[in-house]
């Protein structure tokens, strides 16, 4: 069941096409990435949905609110942590949740209470409480503006490039704490980055754009697959011969056999079953090996190609 | 519109200015320099005012009858010092809720945008109207205080003063004053700061805000130097007049800030 529903939605800044005609789904429960390089539209794509900016052309739902006709709707059933922390740093850390949590409607005192405790116990951040937010370091404040969006366990979350300016174990740590948020929590998140470390890792589906458009959506081994092609073994041998390499290339999953000096690559539909299959042929036909590994296309890949390609 | 969230608005907003000596200053330090200082130069030195009997002469031949009246039989001295406290100083109280606040509404909205923590504020199901009326609130209120404890101090050092000037004879609070602090000082207070705000949601920047807030003061400054050159007398009926032009214009300055507030303008105007 999707929970976001956006067709041909288009923002015009000017001359300037932001966001041209995206149309995409998200199913409740799952981690949608939106991926792109920087200025592709995929902030303004979430301004549109947080509605923080209007469409110029097209139609949203969030939570099945319409975003034109119920702002203030659909701003109350999402959390989103923005491009910066928008943290105000002369405020402590409680007294920035305990802000947005009165402003998403979280009134009840015990309640408010119970459920800032939660978020500060699980990102760690009980201890520093009563610190203003000035003296927090970039990692901290990340965490603090998460469980700010959280605050009012919103149903829907749009992450807006959680890891960016962090050092690489602080986007680490954020990246497992989205991972685990996402189990724990059990909201849809809309995460939006730059970094393929970070859809990857966390997305289910993802969508790549640029200069507004979207190029290609499915799940992160389904673009690098269709884009980069099937997953490769390498067999490194002590010695390789014709036998062997005959042997190989008789084996009825191998559907692709190459060499380069005592290296065989092997293009497979599927590694785990064909793996043992090349590994026994290998040493029937007298082959020593030293390593096998499986080569799968990257995201990385996909996602260059995909951009370069449009960009060309 | 719920009051709750107009007020969640104003209690973060302060909380965050009371920490900001910056922001502070300012309040404090003109209505410091109206309510304290000045009466306090008037009554040491009498002559230091720089009005010749000439000129005083001038001043007093302006006044309305009834106030003429009440400078029979005074010294040179008590007329000096009844019309400079009573009347000449009387506008700088108007200059308090425009001066005072400025620093707070200019950072209403531009200092959020300068800070870059609109977007998370802008992103919460707070309505435009709370969101306009919180920020305005969170001036009006701390302007308000400190007019109303200026005119509470001054009224205690020109009084103190007067005992001995005067025999006994408490000169404040009196008609005029009363109705300019508490009729004419709100709405001036309400329209500059909506003004400002306004202002502040437009612009990128804090010292850009305050710049064209700083020509709101022109027309008041005007109104000192008449006052002061005795050329008018400010007197209740014509506070009484001024407080109903002044709250029209309060009910326009709230609408169109409310009506002009567009959430995706102030994004777009991110420094």
């Amino acid at each position: 069941m999707s929970v976001i529903e956006v067709t041909g939605l288009t923002k015009k800044f000017g001359s300037l096409v932001a966001v041209d005609h995206l149309d995409f789904e998200v199913w409740r429960g799952e981690v949608f990435g939106l991926l792109g390089p920087n200025g592709a539209g995929k902030t303004t794509t979430i301004r549109m949905l947080a509605c923080l900016i209007s469409p110029s052309e097209g139609s949203a739902r969030v939570n099945g609110q319409d975003i034109v006709e119920e702002p203030l709707k659909v701003r109350e059933t999402v959390g989103i942590l923005t491009e910066n922390p928008c943290l105000y740093e002369r405020l402590t850390a409680y007294e920035n949740l305990d802000f947005f949590a009165e402003a998403y409607g979280v009134t009840d005192p015990l309640e408010k209470r119970e459920r800032i405790r939660e978020l500060f116990d699980f990102f760690g951040l009980w201890e520093r409480r009563n610190e203003k937010v000035a003296s927090f370091s970039r990692g901290m404040k990340q965490k603090l503006a998460i469980a700010r969006a959280l605050v009012h366990r919103p149903p829907i979350l749009f992450l807006d490039e959680p890891t960016a300016g962090l050092d690489p174990e602080s986007s680490k740590e954020i990246r497992d704490l989205i991972e685990r948020l996402s189990r724990k929590e059990k909201c849809t998140i809309l995460l939006c980055t730059h970094r393929l470390e970070d859809a990857e890792k966390l997305a289910n589906r993802v969508m790549i754009i640029n200069k507004g458009r979207n190029i290609a959506t499915g799940s992160p081994e389904q673009l690098s697959e269709r884009i980069t092609g099937q997953p490769v073994v390498e067999v490194k041998l002590v010695k390789l011969n014709r036998k062997v390499l005959n042997a190989v290339k008789n084996l009825s999953q191998a559907l692709k056999v190459e060499s380069f000096k005592d290296k065989i690559l092997i293009t497979v539909e599927n590694p785990k079953s064909a793996t043992p299959e090349i590994v026994k042929g290998i040493v029937y036909a007298g082959g020593e090996i030293l390593t096998v590994k499986t080569l799968r296309p990257s995201l990385e890949e996909a996602y260059l190609k995909l951009v370069k390609g449009e960009s060309s | 519109m719920r009051l709750k969230k107009v007020m969640l608005v104003f209690r973060k907003d302060w909380l965050e200015i009371s920490r900001n000596w910056q922001v502070i200053l300012p309040i404090v330090i003109l209505p410091f320099i109206f309510s304290v200082l000045l009466p306090i130069l008037v009554s040491m030195v009498p002559g230091s005012t720089g009005t010749s009997p000439e000129n005083l002469e001038e001043i007093t031949r302006n006044l309305p009858s009834q106030v003429k009246n009440k400078l029979v039989g005074m010294t040179n001295q008590q007329i000096m010092f009844y019309i400079t406290t009573l009347y000449l100083f009387a506008p700088f109280f108007i200059i308090i809720p425009i001066m005072a606040p400025s620093a707070i509404a200019s950072d209403s909205f531009a200092g959020e945008k300068e800070r870059r923590t609109i977007e998370a504020l802008l992103a919460t199901p707070i309505s435009d109207t709370e969101m306009f009326l919180g920020k305005t609130l969170v001036s009006f209120i701390p302007t308000m205080t400190v007019t109303i404890a200026s005119f509470i101090t001054y009224s205690a050092i020109v009084n103190l003063y007067s005992t001995t000037m005067f025999k006994w004879k408490p000169l404040l609070p009196n008609l005029t004053w009363l109705t300019m602090i508490f009729l004419l000082s709100p709405t001036v207070a309400l329209a500059s700061i909506g003004l400002t705000v306004m202002v502040s949601a437009k612009v990128k920047g804090v010292r850009e805000a305050q710049q064209i807030s700083a020509v709101l003061l022109i027309p008041i400054i005007i109104l000192v130097i008449i006052q002061a050159s005795g050329a008018v007398f400010i007197g209740p009926s014509m506070i009484t007049a001024l407080t109903g032009i002044f709250a029209a214009i309060d009910f326009l300055v709230i609408y169109l800030g409310v009506k002009m507030f567009r959430r995706e303008e102030i994004l777009s105007k991110l420094a």
